[in-house]
């Protein structure tokens, strides 16, 4: 099927550069999200790739083809939009027979792979219907639709669940995911929603500012993220910051740190520098325990504020004290069915290997560990 | 409840009356066309008489020339409508060549001094007609454009193109872009996004901004006065037949009723798409 590289890509609206020589390698069949918040340029390098911006410098390749220059129609590419984009002259049954017709398919043809479609998406019933006939739902089925009857080599999704209600976009996801299974094609899906990033990707890119923060599975990028901005990107509710002290240690595999005036912690992280400086600790809510973890571990003292019982989780927010002033917001979660008070203050406990350092510039130092894995 | 009635009872007290004012006029010509000279003029007016189609006769030259009551006299105003919807629908369809582009190109691209050239071609719609005549006049016996009817359908566009042009626009700004975007990946190159996609969707809202602008050239007077003299359209004719200084009247009324035919046919025939043209583009 298809690869798809872009390479050194720039891309400028006037004298603002919404992509910043952007470097990706996309292989055949993976299926790649990009994340990022509103206006870091996911559609802005989505449609780059789709041929509908002129890109300033670099190169897009699709298929091992340069197509840098080459005209949408002729990328062999499909394209679902976030509104739809559907034809509304035509019926649903002429929308999804327009890529194929353009190709010049044979009628048969067309009727047959139009048809197949339909069922695919169960919206057999709804094929002599016009769009504005049909729910957001099923508009969204027959614009998936018209991007599969062309059997491209490569999919693009702009957003296509954002106009749905919560359960219908879980349901979609799920469609969508196995549709990626059963037609093994690439797909290369933005979105701002970071559940169907984490839950459909194969692997995701977490963009900002035009420029890629960092890719990888949806596995690294929660256990070992970059830098801070993708710590506390993935993961909801967001991964917890403190300031702390790096402690005069041996170079080798493990920092101590020191947070505030009494905590001090040895966490398996490999030293690159002696010299006492100042870090981040981050740890995610889902990770502070109630009682003691049997290894090391970082003790604090969280006053509790508020309480969120969501009944399979509990977020308790609150303050952690670092010295006698100096207060930081923490969010912890719990998914026992414990229950909590506000304006009590208890001691929480991170295990070592759940924590994350990150150096003042916000780069995250490398963790030696691995979560368990169960054969 | 009484509250109620009353307010409605008002209303349509008012409507009554607007509709009384707004039609009066109408109701009076077609009358007047079908009455014979003598009952024009009577005092108090006549609401009773004896219908007669010699107005309408005359009008067309099919009346014996020893039975009208006009004596001799040729008013052929057949041949005026006939300029006019050549004039009108010429200018029409000329307006839609060139101002569909136009106006696409204004609602989808981006160059400079955009909104100083969008502007400069609404500017002909504020522009008193009178201030080109003038100008026009000499410039079209220079070239030999004078009483052409290619000439009329070329000046006609100070009228019709702004218009086409700015409603175009707007219909095209109304489609999302990315209805383009999706025919464009789904194939298609420029030519069959426009005739495929683009002007289907904007076939509504065209066809009711054709028939606005087909109004406003059949209403136009002075560009047909100065710059025809065979090539005349309907509303110079109905002019002329007040020249003769007799009392002509009833023929004018009938003119009037045979000059109102055309539009009133196509506001019918169009109504549905004359309210989208005006009201909305081609979506939503
Ligand atoms: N046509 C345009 N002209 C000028 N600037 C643009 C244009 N399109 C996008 N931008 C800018 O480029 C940047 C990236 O936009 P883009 O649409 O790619 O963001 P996004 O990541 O898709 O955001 P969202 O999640 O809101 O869709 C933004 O700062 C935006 O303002
Ligand atoms: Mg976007």
């Amino acid at each position: 099927m298809a690869t798809v590289t872009v390479a050194q890509v720039t891309k400028n609206y006037g004298a603002f550069t919404a992509l910043h020589s952007i470097d990706l390698d996309i292989d055949d069949g993976e299926f790649v999200v990009f994340v990022g918040p509103s206006g870091s340029g996911k559609s802005t390098l989505l449609r780059c790739i789709a041929g509908l911006e002129q890109i300033a410098s670099g190169m897009v390749r699709i298929a091992g083809q340069d197509v840098t220059t080459v005209d949408p129609a002729d990328r062999g590419l499909s394209m679902v939009f976030q509104n739809y984009a559907l034809f509304p002259h035509m019926s649903c049954r002429a929308n999804l027979a327009f890529p194929l017709k353009t190709e010049g398919v044979e009628k048969s043809e067309v009727s047959r792979r139009v048809e197949e479609a339909g069922r695919l998406l169960s919206i057999e019933s709804m094929l002599d219907r016009k769009p504005a006939e049909l729910s957001g739902g099923q508009r969204q089925r027959v614009a998936i639709g018209r991007a599969i009857v062309k059997e491209p080599k490569v999919f693009l999704f702009d957003e296509p669940l954002s106009n749905l209600d919560a359960a219908l976009r879980i349901k979609m996801r799920v469609e969508i995911t196995k549709l990626h299974r059963q037609l093994q094609n690439t797909i290369i899906y933005v979105t701002h929603d970071q559940v169907e990033a984490m839950t459909m990707a194969d692997r995701i890119v977490v963009l900002r500012d035009g420029q890629i923060e960092q890719v990888g599975t949806p596995h690294e990028l929660y256990f070992h993220p970059a830098n801070l901005f993708v710590a506390t990107f993935i993961g909801a509710p967001q991964m917890n910051l403190l300031p702390c002290q790096s402690v005069a240690s041996e170079v080798g595999k493990t920092t101590s740190i020191r947070v505030g005036q009494d905590t001090m912690a040895t966490l398996p992280i490999p030293n690159v520098e002696l010299t006492d400086g100042a870090l981040t600790l981050g740890f995610r809510p889902e990770h502070v325990e109630f009682e003691k973890p049997l290894g090391d571990s970082v003790k604090l003292k969280l006053k509790t504020d508020v309480i969120e019982n969501l009944g399979a989780v509990t977020n308790v927010h609150g303050q952690v004290l670092i010295t006698a002033t100096d207060e930081v917001d923490v969010t912890v979660s719990s998914h026992s069915q414990a229950v909590f008070e506000v304006d009590k203050s208890i001691p929480v406990w991170i295990a070592v290997e759940n924590c994350h350092l990150f150096t003042a510039d916000g780069t995250a130092l490398p963790r030696d560990v691995e979560p368990p894995t169960w054969k | 409840m009484l509250k109620g009635k009353l307010t409605s009872l008002v209303l349509n007290f008012l409507i009554l009356a607007v509709v009384f004012v707004m039609a009066f006029p109408i109701v009076w010509i077609v009358m007047n066309s079908f009455k014979e000279a003598a009952d024009i003029n009577a005092y108090p007016p006549v609401f009773r008489f004896d219908p007669t189609l010699e107005n309408y006769k005359v009008l067309f030259d099919i009346a014996d020339a020893e039975a009208s009551s006009y004596g001799t006299l040729k008013v052929e105003f057949f041949k005026p409508v006939i300029n006019s919807v050549i004039i009108s629908a010429g200018a029409v369809l000329l307006s839609l060549i060139a101002g569909v582009p136009a106006g696409y190109a204004l609602a989808r691209y981006n160059f400079r001094a955009k909104e100083d050239l969008a502007f400069f071609i609404l500017g002909f719609r504020f522009a008193p007609v009178l201030l080109v005549i003038i100008p026009m006049f000499q410039f079209f016996q220079a070239i030999g454009l004078y009483d052409s009817y290619f000439g009329m359908i070329w000046v006609y566009q100070l009228i019709t193109l702004p218009m086409i042009i700015w409603l175009c626009r707007s219909y095209v700004e109304d489609i999302p872009v990315e209805i383009e975007e999706a025919a464009a990946i789904c194939g298609a190159k420029r030519p069959q996004i426009m005739l495929q996609v683009v002007l289907p969707l904007l076939r509504p809202g065209l066809v009711g901004a054709a028939l606005l602008v087909f109004l406003l050239a059949w209403h136009n007077f002075a560009l047909g006065l100065i710059l025809t003299a065979e090539k005349t359209p309907v509303t110079v004719a109905l002019l002329k037949l007040l020249n003769p200084g007799i009392s002509f009247y009833p023929v004018v009324s009938a003119g009037l009723v045979v000059s109102m035919i055309v539009p009133i046919a196509l506001i019918i025939l169009g109504q549905r798409h004359l309210e989208r043209g005006l009201t909305f583009g081609a979506l939503k």
